[in-house]
């Protein structure tokens, strides 16, 4: 090495975890302010990442802002750890950080997902984040932004009673697949982000934190451990999980657990797990890599671990 | 693959700030440990303040100190942080002056940083998000007239609390209810 190249610093292209000591302050500033509101969409900065909004920037952000070199983190989309979203933001995340990356939902210590959470009981201590690409669950009955605001100031969610009526009376469900409107500590109501139905049980009083950033409408919010997160229904007509009683994993033979649809030539369905990772545990592809799944949020037989959190399914008379 | 960028001495000591107040306030009467053999006014100051936000402190050392952050001084009504050496009679009369927020931006709502000495053996009882059930905290040094003013502020409103010592931190954020035994 010859002297000057000695003499200078090594050269930095990048701030430790990409974002710069601004992004990350003004970040963890508002992330704590989401964990004292649980349910209220905090506004934020929203720096640009190498990633398009709309990919899971916001997620990211606060992946980033929480990284660090002993973390090992999961990153999943749609329930998967091999999707190109999720492999490119998981070896962002590593390449920007030297942390450990993982598919296993239980040694994780963040999981940053698109639209699952994991089938594994999540632990304390835990992050979940969640990516958001509609922070706003008024937005179907207000599409001006400053009114909605204004509803959330006055827990005006009359609206939202109103749809859900309606949708009885039309089709005598709830037909609302993801992003299931959700009361957080009996305060704000919140999208979960678009996990499906099955998923947003798993909200209510968990022992891992969660996470949810929109990076494109610059909005974060939270649900804080051991919280009370109940989906909109009527008291008289139950909310329910994803009917998918009957449908077995081919691959695993495992049932009760979020099913992927998969159709076949013949106008049939397969099922597989939607969870990668779990099905990994269930059915290793290298027969020496033995982990036992841990305990889940459904059992064998479908019941979720909080008794009775999920009612029977009652059909509306109308 | 190439070596990920430096994790420097502030870096990590900014993140494990960090997290020890995300962990105290996501789970309401425990302690998560702060880095060692730092001023945890300086800690948090470092971690969060910048020439984005505001602080206020009747303590002219720490007052100092954390101006080192680029962060403005501002009249209690309108600081975002407050720090609290002590919580003496002045103190808690400024802390009634500390923007609890208002409905449409709850989260524009102070955040004090206090010093205490806490022990895990009753006096308050905490409940809310973040606490499994309930559970019990004693913060010494935290005169009564502290809780009925906290009190006053219904959620979303109020100011978030952390309480210090020289190890660890509590969080306290206006979720979480406190009953005196």
């Amino acid at each position: 090495m010859n002297r000057l190249a000695a003499l200078a610093a090594p050269r930095q292209d990048y701030s430790y975890a990409f974002l710069d000591a601004y992004a990350k302050r003004e970040l963890r500033r508002r992330t704590l302010k989401a964990i004292a509101i649980p349910g209220y969409q905090v506004p934020y900065a929203s720096r640009e990442l190498p990633i398009a909004r709309g990919w899971g920037t916001g997620g990211l952000q606060v992946t980033l802002s929480l990284v660090g070199p002993e973390s090992i983190v999961k990153v999943i989309d749609q329930g998967a750890d091999d999707s190109v979203n999720a492999a490119n933001l998981r070896r962002f995340i590593a390449r920007m950080s030297g942390a450990q990356t993982t598919t296993d939902a239980l040694k994780a210590t963040i999981i940053q997902s698109r639209h699952r959470i994991p089938e594994e009981i999540l632990r304390e201590y835990q992050a979940l984040v969640l990516q958001v690409p509609d922070p706003e669950p008024l937005r179907a009955v207000e599409s001006n932004s400053s009114r909605a605001h204004e509803m959330h100031a006055e827990a005006d969610y009359g609206q939202m009673w109103l749809v859900l009526y309606e949708q009885l009376v039309r089709y005598k469900q709830y037909i609302q697949g993801a992003s299931y409107p959700s009361l957080v500590n009996g305060r704000y109501v919140i999208s979960p982000s678009p996990i499906p139905r099955w998923d947003t049980p798993k909200l209510h009083q968990s022992a891992h934190l969660t996470l949810l950033s929109a990076g494109r409408e610059k909005r974060l919010y939270a649900v804080p451990p051991y919280t009370d997160v109940y989906p909109l229904e009527f008291d008289d007509i139950p909310f329910q999980v994803e009917d998918q009683r009957g449908w077995v994993c081919a691959i695993t033979g495992v049932k009760n657990k979020f099913m992927n649809e998969i159709p076949q030539p013949d106008g049939t369905s397969t099922y597989e797990l939607s969870d990668t990772g779990y099905m990994e545990k269930v059915a290793p592809a290298d027969a020496t890599r033995t982990e036992p799944p841990g305990a889940t949020y459904y059992d064998e037989q479908g019941n979720f671990y909080h008794d009775g959190y999920l009612k029977p399914p009652i059909q509306p008379e109308l | 693959m190439s070596a990920h960028p430096p994790y420097t001495t502030s870096e990590a000591r900014s993140r494990e700030t960090f997290l020890a107040l995300m962990w105290a306030l996501s789970y309401p009467g425990r302690t998560p440990t702060l880095p060692d053999n730092a001023d945890p006014f300086a800690l948090i100051g470092d971690t969060l303040l910048d020439l984005e936000t505001s602080f206020y402190t009747p303590d002219a050392q720490i007052r100092a100190r954390l101006a080192q952050t680029g962060a403005r001084l501002l009249e209690p009504k309108r600081a975002a942080y407050h720090f609290y050496a002590e919580l003496d009679d002045s103190a808690l009369a400024t802390i009634a002056t500390a923007n609890i927020g208002t409905l449409s931006y709850p989260d524009q709502a102070a955040t004090l940083i206090i010093h205490a000495r806490f022990r895990s053996d009753s006096a308050l009882t905490l409940t809310g998000p973040g606490i499994n059930g309930s559970t019990s905290i004693q913060i010494d040094g935290i005169p009564a007239s502290f809780w009925t003013m906290r009190e006053r502020a219904a959620f979303p409103l109020g100011w978030d609390v952390f309480f210090v010592n020289d190890k660890s931190v509590l969080g306290l954020p206006r979720s979480t209810k406190v009953t005196l035994e």
